[in-house]
């Protein structure tokens, strides 16, 4: 129980890891255009070999941006019901799609191939390996670079007027009080346990229980955030915010040769991964 | 006499509840507040007081009545961020405040609002928050920071502006002993710089530290002057649901024991004055 109080404990979005490597010194806009084209050509990696490559190669980003691998599979451990969960239906019912290649087992509907076995194993890798990546991502890169960055790259979105500068205001303002919320929700929480409200009795397959045991919890957080945008939008009107207005910029990034060389490798690293033919 | 900074003319305000109900909360509040001056607003709870501070900077615009800052109207709205980067607010919720991930960032907000250029902006961010004491802060996350680095921190974002006058909305009611003392700190720093300070607060010794005590009651300004003056006058404070700071009170107290004992003592550090004067006094008399 005392477990379920310590969110901000939990919380790994944004957790920002600095320690200068050469991965961490990258121009944000080019590490998520990387990443991005990474995640795409690991979604169409269909083989062993290629989803063995990239996981020692995501193992390898681990080490280059000098972060313990630890953080990465902390990030995969809450993952783990789900790939189970994606595991099992997939063995059960995917052996009437994935026909081919050897059957190893046949009971009524439930068909498990060794394609059907494939696609399980391979659907497992590439979750671990989204996350891996995904973890280097976000652990090498502040919070600020990473909105940054995702405004930079959405700027010709401008031109079909869409809002970029306000969403990544937007998705600053929710990363800086995802902490806050956290620990408002923890003294929510112990404030209601004191009153004698249950938390956390359910088993996390009870879904229906869990969510009503959070309602108490979240009408009042509602309240909350309402009293602090208002509170946040007086203060930034006092600061001369002016949606839509022209604004300078603090931070400016500059993208150097060796960003150019990364995005080379990682786009080339991709285009193989995908169009290979992986024996296995 | 210098030009005001702020002037207010027969200021009333409403707050529009619903198409036909109001509800007037300012009632004809005129006031100068001059460059460099240290100006306390006191008052109990629903007086006015957060009403009438939104009007120094144009946040509210009077219903009757005018308001200029610096000599442009706060009415016309093409001066708005004119008067904003004049007068600089500080409100109660050090959380509720800083909008960004990184402090540095935080400073930098409201400097990207005017549009000043990437480089000026360096100088003025160090400067800020030099200022406040956070120079080593500047790339921590404000979560975690305590309450009165983050009320600092939300300074160090006005002060970069480079504004003339700072209002802070009881910027120390949520902040324990040691964060209220940090900020009251930085605002006497602030002021012997020559920063025009109006400071909204909740706690009279606070208020003993400025130079001109505003009371408010029901939307009208109900007494004005030096706070030595204002809180001798106990007996219409107490009318008011209003205290006075614990040194008043302990210099009253000992002055009906001791007649000789100053009672318009508003600091602590002017009792222990006092006390080493009427010691020494009797020890030369005895
Ligand atoms: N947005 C609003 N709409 C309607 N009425 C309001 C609004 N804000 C404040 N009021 C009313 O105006 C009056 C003065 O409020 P104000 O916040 O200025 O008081 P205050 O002196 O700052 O009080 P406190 O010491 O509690 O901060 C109160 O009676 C309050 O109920
Ligand atoms: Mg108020």
């Amino acid at each position: 129980m005392a477990r379920e109080f310590e969110l901000t404990r939990n919380i790994t979005v944004g957790q920002y890891l600095p320690t200068g490597s050469f991965v961490h010194r990258l121009d944000p806009r080019i590490k998520l255009l990387a990443c991005g084209i990474l995640i795409l050509a690991i979604a169409f990696c269909n083989s062993y070999g290629g989803n063995l490559i990239v996981l020692a190669f995501s193992c390898l980003l681990f080490r280059l941006s000098r972060i313990p691998l630890r953080y990465g599979l902390s990030g995969v451990k809450p993952a783990i019901p789900f790939i189970v969960i994606l595991a099992v239906l997939q063995l059960l019912f995917y052996g009437d799609i994935a026909s081919g290649g050897r059957v190893y087992l046949e009971y009524g509907l439930i068909v498990i191939t060794s394609d059907s076995l494939r696609l399980v194993i391979v659907s497992a890798l590439r979750f671990i390996e989204i996350i891996f990546v995904s973890s280097v991502l976000t652990l090498s890169t502040s919070t600020t670079q990473l909105t940054h960055g995702m405004e930079s790259l959405l700027k010709p979105l401008g031109y079909l007027k869409f809002p970029v500068h306000e969403f990544s205001l937007i998705m600053t303002i929710a990363l800086r009080f995802v902490p806050t919320f956290a620990m408002e929700m923890e003294k929510m929480i112990k404030a209601q346990a004191s009153r004698g409200a249950e938390f956390g009795t359910g088993s996390w397959w009870q879904i229906f229980r869990r969510t009503k045991e959070m309602l108490p919890i979240i009408v009042p957080l509602f309240r909350v955030a309402m009293e602090r945008a208002e509170d946040l939008i007086l203060a930034m009107e006092a600061r001369c915010y002016t949606p839509g207005g022209t604004r300078s910029r603090f931070r400016t990034y500059q993208t150097t040769f060796r960003d150019g060389l990364t995005l080379l490798f990682i786009l080339c690293f991709s285009l193989l991964l995908w169009m290979y033919p992986f024996p296995y | 006499m210098k030009e005001p900074l702020i002037r207010m003319e027969g200021v009333s305000f409403d707050y529009r509840l619903n198409s036909e109900e109001v509800v007037r909360v300012l009632r004809d509040v005129s006031l100068d507040i001059y460059p460099g001056e240290y100006v306390a607003i006191i008052g109990h709870n629903g007086s006015g007081k957060s009403t009438l501070a939104k009007h120094f900077n144009g946040i509210l615009k009077p219903t009757e009545g005018n308001v200029y800052v610096a000599g442009f109207n706060t009415k016309d709205d093409r001066y708005r961020r004119e008067i904003r980067r004049r007068v600089g607010m500080v409100f109660q919720h050090p959380d509720n405040q800083i909008v960004a991930t990184i402090v540095e960032d935080d400073v930098a907000f409201g400097l990207e609002n005017i549009g000043v250029p990437p480089r000026e902006m360096r100088k003025r961010i160090d400067a800020a928050l030099e200022a406040v004491g956070m120079s080593s802060y500047r790339n921590r996350p404000p979560h975690h920071l305590s309450g009165g680095q983050k009320q600092r921190v939300a300074i160090a974002g006005v002060l970069a502006m480079e504004p003339r006058c700072l209002v802070l909305d009881e910027a120390t009611s949520m902040l324990d002993a040691h964060g209220r003392r940090e900020i009251l700190q930085v605002l006497r720093r602030l002021h012997q710089r020559g920063m025009t300070i109006i400071a909204v607060s909740h706690h009279m010794s606070e208020a003993a530290e400025a130079d001109r005590v505003l009371v408010i009651e029901a939307g009208r300004i109900a007494m004005e002057g030096p706070p030595r003056e204002i809180f001798q006058r106990q007996e219409l404070l107490r009318r008011l649901q209003l205290d006075i700071p614990v040194a008043t009170r302990l210099a009253g107290r000992i002055h009906e024991r001791v007649p000789d004992f100053q009672p318009d003592l508003i600091h602590p550090r002017e009792i222990v004055d006092e006390v080493v004067r009427i010691a020494g006094k009797k020890g030369a008399a005895g």
